[in-house]
């Protein structure tokens, strides 16, 4: 029992920092209808940030234990930077074609891992072992890191929060209308841009958010970006395209999935989660949650 | 009109056909004047960067000795360094070293994956090419069995092979389960394997409980580290050996799987030392430092040197690559200047070639020879880690050193034959 709650719980983290890239994903073609490969790169950036912000603040005498809300702030910061000019950029491809756009965020990605090499090194970056002064939880012979259970609850409070934001708040019901017809939004009065301008933006600050918090257990590398995207799309696929319900499913699916075939098939960890991908396409092609087009 | 644009085709396909010809013409006699131009060919970037980045060093630091000592047989050194990606584009920047920049000596690779590839491209060539860390096997089975102008380094197993005996040495009879999580390529799936074999070799009764093959780059272990500590090994055989060893040291030490009661053994450890801190990295464990232990109480002048101006230069401790590179670089030195003495006259590639085959020379980390059949043999250390040292992260208490005859396989042999049969000793 106690295996099956370690594993449970290996699932669980991973599923918590891939449902922050995948809603961000999510929330940007919902609203937007953009497939942004560059996530993963929000994701990466994230990342080096966080591991940068966090060294400042303990090299500027900051207690260890703050590493938590500068990671945080770190992330919200450089998201909140970068998501304005690119989703700028985005604008010249909203009314072409998707391989316009697919072309514009894959050239992103290459662009990001340059910039990414020039300002950090090639080296991966890590924080050693500064997500231990959190130190560890335990029921029995499960141990959790506290840092791990911290992540897995801020991802759900920041699913709770956003499902929230969506549904109750005005500007909420104003994503969603702009997301059901952009041009009856417009018709009544709601600014497009700064709508999309807005959601880019937050769905920029979940990538650089959810790289910022894995980096206390993980590295942040120049592999970052693809090996996140791989999974992030089959979160996507699984839960549907643009539903934020789907995303927090179907991260929990691939990251549940992933931790079973890494114990008893280790070998299979990529089929085994694309086999659900394939089996969802089959039998719903929207996806678990996602809207059949029309 | 007609006619001009025939002449012009005319050129530009015996331009193509000259470029076509190229690989196949034979590779320039090295130059008599000037300085000797060396192609260094390593990963700056990427999972292997760090490691590149260490190499580069120890090859720097070669070149600024011998400089200073008035070069090789009295030419200075001039390095052209070239980034190792992948295979294609590794390659075409050995052909760019070659035909463009006329080097005479190509060294570097660190990837097998990129060595396998270049190997048969360098012979081709006709290019003298050194490997550093890249071998020419693929698997345990070597693809170049007698080659002309390429040189590689040891056999990617002997890390494996001597903490396999260390495990042996040391903790026989005190384990009854073992788990591995190693690299999911030839060198962590032969290195398992390896350590199996030579369990078994030595009677020592085991029952594998779990593997687990991390593809190279991941990042979140924890799903791993679950299913290790699910299978409650007695002990635990990782050849990891990037950035992932450090998240796996975290991420274990973290769930409680290092809480004394699983043995660990990392053969190649010593690529990461500086990055496993004390905090979660506990002694006790079997470290592998290949070819370069920084911290050698025995060690000779010329290492304590270099690792003195290693720590003040770059804040850090160098390991195994530097001295590959270092070891690379003086045996092409030895050659020239062994082959340069014979003839009395500047040699041509081939007496080069023909004096490196069995040149012994004093590497960073100790002896070493360039075998008759272009590998390298180098003396290997590994031991148990300590916490008692000046630094932050573990060094080895318990210190074994042997030499690499007693490690890879003799030329031409089998390996899983060899570690069946071979008088190792303990």
């Amino acid at each position: 029992m106690n295996a099956f709650f370690d594993l449970l719980l290996g699932g669980v983290f991973h599923a918590a920092v891939l449902f922050l890239v995948a809603a961000g994903l999510q929330l940007v073609f919902g609203v937007q209808k953009i497939v942004n490969l560059a996530c993963g790169s929000f994701y990466a950036l994230g990342a080096y940030f966080g591991v940068t912000a966090v060294k400042w603040a303990i090299a500027a005498g900051a207690a260890p234990y703050l590493f938590l809300p500068v990671l945080i702030v770190a992330g919200i910061a450089i998201g909140s930077i970068i998501g304005p000019p690119i989703e700028a950029l985005l604008r010249t491809v909203y009314r072409r074609d998707e391989a316009f756009q697919l072309l514009l965020t894959f050239a992103l990605v290459l662009m990001f891992q340059d910039a990414l090499r020039f300002f950090f090194g090639a080296n991966p970056q890590q924080l050693g072992d500064t997500a231990m002064v959190y130190g560890t939880l335990s029921a029995g012979s499960v141990l959790v890191p506290t840092y791990n259970a911290l992540v897995i609850i801020a991802s759900v409070a920041i699913a709770f929060g956003l499902g929230a934001f969506l549904q109750r708040t005005r500007f909420g019901r104003i994503l969603r209308a702009t997301a059901e017809n952009r041009e009856m939004s417009e018709a009544m009065g709601v600014n497009v841009r700064r709508v999309y301008a807005t959601v880019f933006t937050l769905g920029t600050i979940l990538g650089t958010v959810g790289g910022a918090l894995v980096v206390p257990t993980a590295a942040a590398s120049l592999d970052m970006p693809v090996e996140l995207v791989v999974e992030a799309f089959a979160v996507v696929v699984i839960g549907g395209l643009g539903s934020m319900r789907g995303a927090l499913i179907g991260a929990l699916i691939v990251g549940i999935m992933r931790a079973l075939a890494i114990r008893y098939y280790a070998e299979l960890e990529m089929l085994a989660i694309y086999v659900v991908v394939i089996a969802v396409l089959i039998a719903r092609p929207a996806g678990l949650f996602g809207k059949p087009v029309e | 009109m007609q006619r001009s644009r025939r002449k012009i085709l005319k050129a530009v396909g015996g331009a193509g056909a000259m470029l076509a010809a190229q690989p196949y013409l034979s590779f320039p006699a090295i130059a008599q004047a000037g300085p000797l131009r060396i192609g260094i060919i390593a990963p700056k970037s990427g999972i292997a960067g760090t490691i590149g980045e260490c190499g580069l060093r120890g090859c720097q630091f070669a070149v600024e000795r011998i400089n200073a000592g008035g070069g090789i047989a009295g030419r200075k050194i001039e390095l052209i360094v070239e980034e190792e990606t992948n295979p294609k584009d590794s390659i075409e920047r050995l052909r760019k070293l070659v035909l463009q920049d006329k080097v005479d000596c190509v060294q570097g690779i660190i990837s097998s994956g990129v060595s396998l590839a270049m190997g048969p491209a360098a012979e081709e060539m006709k290019a003298l090419t050194i490997f550093w860390d890249g071998t020419t096997q693929d698997g345990v089975k070597e693809t170049m069995p007698n080659p002309h102008y390429v040189f590689r380094s040891t056999d990617n197993e002997c890390e494996a092979v001597m903490a396999s005996l260390l495990v042996v040495k040391h903790w026989k009879g005190q384990f009854k389960t073992v788990a591995g999580i190693n690299p999911d390529y030839s060198y962590g799936r032969n290195n398992f394997a390896a350590f199996q074999a030579l369990l078994k070799k030595f009677g020592v009764q085991h029952e594998v409980v779990a593997e687990q093959w991390p593809k190279v780059g991941t990042t979140d272990l924890t799903s791993h580290v679950a299913a290790l500590k699910a299978a409650k090994p007695d002990l635990v055989f990782s050849s990891l050996l990037f950035a992932d060893l450090p998240i796996f040291m975290r991420t274990a030490h973290g769930a409680g799987l290092m809480d004394g009661r699983t043995k660990f053994a990392f053969p190649a450890a010593g690529f990461q030392h500086t990055a496993l801190k004390k905090s979660f990295t506990p002694e006790g464990m079997i470290f592998g430092h290949n070819t370069l232990y920084f911290d050698l109480p025995n060690a000779s002048a010329l290492q304590k040197q270099f690792v003195q101006e290693y720590e003040s230069k770059y804040k850090d401790y160098p390991h195994w690559e530097a001295d590959r590179a270092y070891f690379a670089m003086q045996v092409y030195k030895a050659g020239v200047e062994a082959a340069y003495k014979a003839k009395n006259a500047w040699p041509s590639q081939d007496d080069v070639i023909g004096a490196m085959e069995g040149v012994k020379i004093d590497s960073l980390g100790g002896p070493g020879q360039m075998r008759k059949d272009h590998i390298a043999d180098q003396t290997f250390y590994q031991g148990i880690t300590t916490h008692n040292n000046r630094y932050d992260f573990p060094t080895l208490g318990q210190i074994d050193t042997m030499y690499s005859d007693q490690l890879q396989k003799p030329p031409g042999a089998d390996f899983w034959k060899w570690i069946e049969t071979a008088q190792i000793k303990l």
